[in-house]
Order: C-alpha cells, then structure tokens, then sequence
C-alpha cells in the first residue's frame, strides 16, 4: 500500500513537473577568448529572458568543428544550433539532413534588420538556411606614422607606395598576402570577376579575373611595392616592424599588430584602372544554423533569432570584438563610436559573399598554383588560369558524376 | 574400417551448404521484397505523375484541382492526396483528414505545415540541379516507406515549365507487404547433395583428395542451380509487374482526362506511357507508347539485375567454400583443439584483439571498403553499396599513364599523375633515408670518440632538432627558404650569388623540403647508431689492431657488421616514416610548383579533403598502403631483419 502511494505521489509529481520543464537546446560554435565570452554572456542573457527554452552552448575547437559537424549531426547526435562560416554550408546541404532550411520562418521584417549581402551569403539554390551573425572582410590598415592621409584610388595607393617602398632595406610601401585567391579577391571582384558564372559553372579564367592579375603583377613587377612570397607571419611582421605602410587584412590582423605601431583603418582605394569601382573583397559570414534532425526546430529558431537582434549584437561588438551582420546595431551610440566597427560596416558594403557551393573547394588548390605561378612569373596570367579552369572544371565533374 | 575422413567431409558439406542455402535464401528473399516494394513505388510514381500532370495543366488552384483531389483519393489503397502551391505557401486541396482540421481549403499553410513548404522547396531546387548538368543526380520524387506499411510520396507540379507547387500522395498498397520466400527448396537442396555424397563416398573410400572434390562438385553444382532458379524467379515476377503497371497507366490516363473534361480545359498532347519513370523522372521504357509492356527492354533490366547478383553469388560461393574448406580440411578441429589448450593465452589477449579490432581493424577494412566505392561530398549520406564503383578508382589511378603533356612550352611532366608522384615519393624517401643514415652515423662515429671534451653537451644538441615537434621546424625552415627575407638567400648573397626562388622550380624545391626532413631525420639515426656503437665489445678491436688491421679495416669488417642488427630495423622505419611524411612537404613546399614536390600522402590529402572524393582518396590510400607492404615483406626476406625479435 505504501508503495502504490509513492509511486502515485511521484506520478503526479511528473505530471505537475513536467509542463514547467523548460525545453532544452544545445548550440555548438567555435568560439575562443574574448568571442566566446561575449558569446556566452548573450546566451545567459537569452536564459534570463524567458523561461521557456534553456540554451547551454558548447565549445568545439575550429579545426574539427566542421568535421564533427558532418558526422554528428545527420546521425542526430548533433547539437540544435550551430554556428559557422558560409564556405562549407553548401556541402552541408548537399549531404543532407544537415541543416534545416528556415525560409518557412521568414518575413520581411526579420530580414531587413540584415546586411543584405550577409543575407546573400545565407542563401543557397534560392532557399535561406540560416541567420547571419556575424561578417569578416579585407579592409585597409594602414601605419599612421608612415601614411598620413590613406590613398582613395590605387592610383594614390601606387604613388603613396612607391615613396615608402626601399627593397633593398626591406621596406614596403604595400604588404598583402596578394598571392592568395582570398586576398586577391579585392581586385577581381573589382573587375566584376569571379569564380562562378551566372549558371554555377567553374569560370576561373574570364576576362575580368585576367585583367586583375595583370594589375597586380604591374603592382608587383613594375611598381615594385609588394614583397615577395607574401604570407600571413612576413605581413605580421614586416607590419609590426613598421616596415610595411599599408596593408590588405582582416579583423583578425588586429590582434596581431604590437602595441607600438599606431594604426589606422580605412575603406579599401577605388581602383583607377576598372573606371573607379571600388576593391571589392570577399566576406566571410558566419551563420546560426538550425540542425535538421533537432527535434526543437521551434525553439533554436527563437534563439536563432535573439541571437541576431541588436541587443545581443551589441555585446558581441563590443565585448567580443566581432562586426556584427545586424545593421541596426551600427545606429548605437557606443558602436557608431567605435572606430574599428564603423571601418568595417563601411568596408562590407562593397564586400561580395564567398561562394557557399561545395564546388567552391576544389577551387582553392588549382587558383594557389596558379597565383604561385604568375607571382613568380613561371606562367602568364592567362595561361595559368586557363590551366586552373582546367583543373577545377575537371574536379568538379568528376564529383557530379554518379 | 574406418569412417573418419568421409564423416568430417560430410559434416563439411553440410555446413557450407547450409550455409549456402541460408545467403542465398536471404538474397532472394530480398530480391523478391525489393521487387515487390520496387513494384508498390512504380505503380504509386505513375498515380502520383498522373496527378502532377493535371494539375499542372490547371495550374495547380482553382476548382479543377479539388476534382482531381477527390478523384484520386481513397480507393483500395486508401490513398489521400494534398496539392499545395508553393510559391504563395498555400494548401489548395487535400483529402488529408488534418488539413481540413486546421482550416478550411484553400488556406496559407500554417507553422506546423513547414515540412510541406520545405518539401516543395527540396523538390524545386533539386529541379533546378537537374537541369544544369547532363545526367540528372537529385531525386525529383520524394519517397519514403512508414514502418506500418504507408507509402508517402510528392513531386512537383510544373506549369509552363516552372515549378509551382507541389502534390503529396499517401496510401497502403497490397504489394508493400513483405512477402515470405518458402525456404524448404533450398533446404531439400542441401539434404540431397548430402545422400549423393554419402552414395558416392562408399564407392571412393576413405581417399582424402577425391572425396573432397566431389563433395567440393557437388556444392558447386548446388550453388549454380540455386542461382539460377533466382533469376528466373526474378524475371517472372519483373514481367507481371511491368504488365501490372501498364495496366494502371491505362486507368490512370483514362482519369486524368476525366478530370480535365469536368474543369473544362483542354487537355495539351501527352505520352502517358513517361508517367512509368524512375525518382529522376527519367521513363523506365519498360511500356511502350502504345501503353503494352515491352518485353525485350524488362529482359534487358533482369539481365542486369542478374550481373549484380552475380558477384553476390560468387561471395556467397567462397563463403561457402571456406567454411567447407575449413571443416572439411580438418583445420577446425585443429584450431578448437588449440583454442582449448591455450585457453588461458587466449583469454589474456582478447582485450588487446578487442581493442584492435576496434581501432585498428575497423577503420582500415572500412577504408579498403570504401576504396570500391565512389563516396564524395555529396553523398556521404548514401549507403555503400549503391555508390559500389568496384576496381574503377584503382583503375583510374594505377592506368593512367599520360605521365607527359604536350603544353605551350613544349613537352611537360603532369605533376598530377601518380607515377610522377611515386617517383618523387621515391626519390624523397631514397635521399632523405641515405641523408639520415650517413650524416647519423657519421655524427654517431665522433660522438663515440674517446677522450671527447663536452661529449654529452653535444649530444643533446644534437638530439634537439628531433626533440622539437617537427612542424615547428618545418614552418622555420619555410621561413629561411624565403626568396626575400630568408637566411639562406641573406647567405647566398653575402658570398656575391643571386638570390634563388626556391619554390619556383621542382628541383629546387625538392632541394629545400629534403634539407629540412635531413635536419630532422640524422638524431634518429645517430642516436640508434651510437647505442649500438657503445655496445661493440672494445677486444675485438684491440684483437684486430694486433692483427695491424687499419682503421678503415677496422670500420668496414667490425663496426659495420656490429651496427647491422641496429641499423637495419632503423631504415625499415625510417623509410615508412618518411614515405608517409606528411608535415614537412605540406607545409614547406605544399607541392609547390603545381604539385611537382607532392608526395603520395600529401597527394591523397588533398584528394580527400580539397576536392572531397572520398571513395578515390581510400583508393588512392590503399595503393600507398600496397606498396608499403610489398617493400615491408621484401625488406624483410631480404635481411631476415625481424627475424628472433
């Protein structure tokens, strides 16, 4: 009798217990130091704001974010949320039960508070598949002891260059990582080049991207303003030896650079040679993303969506140092105020999206070799990337085929 | 007279038979059922396309659209359908009993209806994949089997050549029951093949080799008549599908007119017999225009059934054959006997086998698996054994000899052929393994010298480039190659020389990664070849100086001879070790320029996870792994290194 009164009692226990019980979701993301702080203290915020959902985050380390994801998730052994950069969302997609596309959820009120291109970046075959959150571009940076005004057109850029460039000392009047299809993405975007055609074919070698390089090799070879075999420890250091002026970098570069050197931020020269257009560097999202098989799709949307809002954007801006896709954010008092994040919200206007397709990958081997071959003028522009075409036309069609 | 060898083989013959019987009891039974469901798909695909159609030639709203809903729904299969337009996420009709539920039709689709909107938008895009390449790879019908036997199905609707929306069907079709193959025939098979053998045995007596050919005869004889009975089982059933199926194309047609004539709209020219298609939408040709079967193109499909079956049926074969082998040689009884005996052995290392197998075993027959197959980033989903490729990928990697391409520039090596990266793959390990064997021991030689001021201070300097993790030195080592700011060029021009580009060309950048892995590979040997140096008893030398021999006497007939029994394991790892040295080419040279410096683990890398072809990149590891045997057993036979160890 006792026994069939606990067990009644603890019954009805579960019974008044379990509607109270707060649905549960777990996010996963790759966030470190002051990105994850700021991260999580937008989470608890979320906690503290309503009882329903208990979000509890997970910190998974970059390098095997993406592979765990691939493993995990389709098995439904995954998190609800994760967060990620765009460049392997395709491929995601393509694979399956992965990602939950989230068009259903959205309205136009929801994706006007966006960065339009950061909107771009979410959407794959027409269908939108998760919320940006935050963006990364190439902007200029540049040392405010060697460059009092910053260049507006690479025509000032070239003569600026010239002046502070002395080989022989190893200084530089213009230190990127120019050989590299990322960074060199600012001048063909430039052009109105790219990587895919309108159809999703592989164009690697058209005329626009041709003309690029051609600029760049006249920087290189004839102006002389760039160091040889660029990479991202000779900029680091050149930079912080105040041996380079101006530099083409990320957000990331500017923890890099040695409290000596005073630096300035300012948008990317319009390029004289293809009529005024801007540089054009390519921009990294990354995006909350509901995982298919989470069976509380409702509620990571919810998250999704507070995550994204200007007052966890804000403590993401200025506590963890990231540029935020919210554009309302940019209307605070204190982020207007920052320099860095107005540099940045400047500078993404004239950013274009990386190609999220899976194809976008076998891109990156075939345009390194390429990019070393010209800078090291083994093969002319045109040739190198023809035989880059080549190569990722092939790889590309030997995957579609089954 | 004895029975002991005719019993064994007996037991033998019964065992691999039974099973035998027991796989391809399994094989058919799944052939059968797999036909039945193909069959329940097929006829569920036509309704389904019948509908599509007709809608779309309504334009997926309006009255006409609730006529073909209610047209097609309910019958023997208790089928209920649902046309839903996509682009204004709108239910327009359904005879599902929850949509009526949530509102009246038509009506927006509401929060619980995502999965419907995102249904239509899978469908829609995989519409749109379609179209760009040649051969169709998304599946445009969406399919799915529930536990109890429903079948849900949807595919698009097109108007004018756009999609528009999307049509759901649900329903429990009579053949989506599984069916059970009789397994007695099968069984009768084994016991007869069993009283032959005994019949025969009392005419062979006990004589090993005959007796075990005959029975291994009849089990042969077993297998193919049990094969063959299969496809012909297949070919029947195939056959009444195909006439089952045309006869509803028939009706199907017959209703879709119907419903056209009742919304008044004239229906457009169509072929009824294209509504038979596979999940691509492409027609299976198994029915003519006419709407008959086409007999000829159903024997065609069988056949090719029949040759996936077949090397099933040769597995099967040799599975059999093992274990016939096994019981019937008498090798199970030895190795029960010795299980036995050593059962405490056993038991001690089945947690190392455990563990192994696991960890070891696992991943590595998985790869070799996977090798066969043509897995890639999109279809790591898929299962195997529909990606199955066989020897393709070897084919593709081993045959190719363009090693040379006509270019521009005239004829040049391709940097992306394998046989120009097993060569740099040799001539890396060949250099770097003579490197680190001379400059050790030479290193390891004067370490040993007597009388050595500071011998241990050097000593660990010298260890210090091993002792420091390798991609670190490697980065460093990038660092000095610099055609700029490295020391080595800084070095070159300080004596009046050019500066070089190291990684411009592929031999000077074949130059830069060996000194590298030559700064990281001599403490090895050193270190191995001093142990060894110290342990050369000092009176063979004292003997051999009596004798007057000369110092180099003295290196080449002691101290040589002494440090083999060291040396040679040394460079059995060391050549693995470096064949497989993937840090030091990946990140000083990367391949640079275009792939020339690759090696074979650098090269497989990049296959796996740059242009994501999984199935090529296990191929591609296997064949390394080949290799490393086939050196591994000739290195061994050669030196008998491993012998006594």
């Amino acid at each position: 009798m006792r026994l069939r009164i606990a067990v009644l009692s603890t019954l009805a226990m579960l019974l008044v217990v379990a509607p109270l019980a707060a649905q549960e979701i777990t996010i996963w993301h790759a966030y470190r130091g002051g990105e994850k702080d700021a991260f999580e203290k937008v989470v608890a915020q979320f906690n503290a704001s309503q009882t329903k959902i208990k979000a509890t985050t997970l910190a998974v380390p970059y390098d095997a974010f993406a592979d765990k994801i691939t493993a995990a998730v389709p098995r439904g052994k995954g998190p609800d949320v994760f967060i990620y950069a765009q460049d392997r969302l395709g491929g995601w997609i393509e694979a399956g039960n992965t990602i939950e596309p989230i068009d259903f959820y959205l309205d136009k009120k929801l994706t006007d508070r966006f960065i339009p291109s950061t909107m771009q970046a979410m959407t794959y075959r027409k269908a939108v598949w998760g919320l940006p959150l935050n963006y990364k571009c190439l902007t200029m940076i540049y040392n405010k002891k060697l460059v009092t005004t910053p260049p507006k057109t690479t025509t000032e850029l070239v003569a600026t260059a010239k002046k502070l460039t002395n080989a022989s000392s190893g200084t530089f009047g213009l230190a990127y990582w120019y050989s590299n299809w990322y960074y060199h993405s600012i001048l063909f975007n430039a052009y109105g080049g790219g990587v895919f055609a309108a159809d999703g074919k592989p164009n690697v070698n058209n005329a626009a991207n041709v003309k690029s390089v051609d600029l760049l090799m006249k920087w290189f070879d004839k102006d002389k303003i760039l160091p040889a075999e660029p990479s991202t420890a000779l900029i680091t250091s050149l930079f912080n030896e105040g041996k380079a002026a101006i530099v083409f970098n990320g957000p990331w570069f500017l923890g890099e650079i040695s409290p000596k050197i005073q630096y300035g931020i300012a948008m990317l020269p319009t390029v004289t040679e293809a009529g005024g257009k801007p540089l054009a560097p390519w921009m990294t999202v990354e995006g909350v993303y509901i995982a298919a098989p989470s069976k509380n799709k409702d509620a990571a949307f919810a998250f999704a969506q507070y995550l994204t809002d200007v007052p966890s954007a804000k403590v993401m801006a200025l506590s963890g140092r990231q540029t935020p896709a919210n554009k309302n954010v940019y209307a605070d008092a204190q982020v207007a105020a920052d320099p860095v994040m107005k540099a940045f919200r400047a500078q993404v206007d004239t950013a274009v999206p990386m190609p999220n397709s899976p194809e976008m990958t076998m891109v990156w081997s075939p345009v390194t070799t390429a990019m070393n071959a010209i800078t090291k003028k083994a093969l002319a522009p045109k040739p190198a990337l023809d035989k880059a075409q080549a190569e990722v036309t092939e790889a590309v069609s030997r995957l579609r085929k089954k | 007279m004895s029975f002991r060898l005719r019993k064994t083989i007996v037991i033998a013959l019964a065992l691999g038979g039974a099973l035998a019987a027991l796989l391809l009891h399994l094989l058919e039974s799944s052939n059968v059922n797999a036909n039945a469901r193909a069959e329940a798909e097929r006829a569920a695909i036509v309704t389904l396309r019948a509908i599509s159609d007709t809608s779309g030639w309504l334009g997926a709203e309006g009255e006409g659209v609730r006529a073909a809903v209610a047209s097609w729904s309910g019958g023997a299969e208790q089928r209920k359908v649902r046309i839903s337009n996509t682009d204004n996420r709108t239910i327009e009709a359904s005879s599902f009993p929850e949509d009526v539920a949530n509102g009246e039709l038509p009506r927006r689709m509401v929060r619980d209806e995502k999965p419907i909107y995102d249904l239509g938008q899978e469908l829609a895009s995989a519409v749109e994949g379609n179209a760009g390449g040649a051969a169709a790879t998304k599946e445009v019908v969406a399919l799915e089997w529930s536990a109890d036997g429903w079948l849900k199905i949807a595919t698009p609707i097109f108007h004018e050549g756009a999609v528009v929306g999307i049509v759901q069907t649900v329903s429990k079709p009579a053949a989506g029951a599984t069916i059970a193959v009789p397994w007695w025939p099968l069984a009768v098979g084994v016991v007869v093949i069993c009283v032959v053998f005994l019949a025969g045995a009392f005419m062979i007596g006990e004589r090993k080799l005959p007796l075990l050919a005959f029975a291994a005869l009849l089990l042969v004889g077993f297998l193919v008549y049990g094969g063959r009975a299969i496809t012909g089982a297949l070919l029947e059933q195939r056959i009444a599908i195909s006439t089952q199926v045309a006869k509803q194309v028939v009706e199907e047609k017959g209703k879709a007119l119907a419903v056209m004539q009742t919304a008044a709209v004239a229906a457009p020219q169509f072929d009824a017999s294209l509504w038979d298609s596979d999940r691509f939408l492409k027609p299976r040709g198994a029915i003519k225009p006419d709407l008959t079967i086409d007999r000829a193109k159903i024997a065609k499909v069988v056949a090719g059934i029949a040759e996936a079956n077949r090397s099933v049926m040769i597995a099967i074969g040799l599975f059999a054959f093992v274990l016939f082998i096994f019981v019937g040689s008498e090798s199970a009884a030895k190795s029960w006997a010795a299980l036995v005996k050593y059962r405490e052995a056993y038991s001690y290392v089945t947690p190392a086998m455990i563990g192994m197998l696991v960890l070891v075993f696992f991943p590595f027959f998985y790869g070799i698996t996977l090798s066969f197959t043509d897995q890639n980033v999109y279809t790591t989903n898929s299962p195997l054994k529909d990606l199955w490729v066989g020897f393709k990928n070897y084919t593709e990697i081993l045959g190719d000899f363009n090693i040379m391409e006509r270019t521009d520039a005239g004829l040049q090596f391709n940097y992306k052929n394998f046989y120009w990266t097993l060569f740099m793959t040799v001539m890396w390990t060949v250099t770097n393994v003579s490197i680190g064997v001379s400059l050790g021991l030479l290193l390891a030689l004067i370490l040993n010298t007597k009388g050595l001021a500071f011998r241990s201070a050097y000593r660990v300097l010298l260890i210090l480039p091993w002792a420091m993790p390798n991609y670190i030195t490697a980065l460093v080592w990038k660092g000095m190659f610099h055609q700029q700011f490295g020391v080595v060029n800084q070095v070159i021009q300080m004596f009046g020389g050019t500066p070089v580009s190291w990684f411009e060309r592929p031999l000077t950048s074949f130059i830069a990664v060996v000194a590298t892995n030559g700064w990281l590979s001599f403490p090895f040997m050193m270190v191995i070849s001093l142990g060894a140096l110290q342990s050369i008893p000092a009176d063979l030398y004292e003997a051999a100086r009596v004798d007057g021999a000369s110092k180099w006497q003295q290196f080449t007939s002691i101290t040589l001879p002494s440090l083999k029994p060291a040396l040679v394991p040394a460079v059995i790892l060391s050549v693995v070790w470096t064949f497989n040295m993937f840090n030091i080419i990946y990140l000083v040279s990367a391949g640079e320029p275009a792939s020339s410096t690759e090696i074979l683990i650098t090269q497989a890398y990049k296959i796996a996870f740059e242009q994501y072809r999984y199935g090529y990149a296990a191929a591609y590891s296997t064949v390394i792994f080949m290799i490393l045997l086939a050196y591994g057993t000739w290195q061994n036979r050669v030196t008998r290194a491993t012998e006594g160890i």
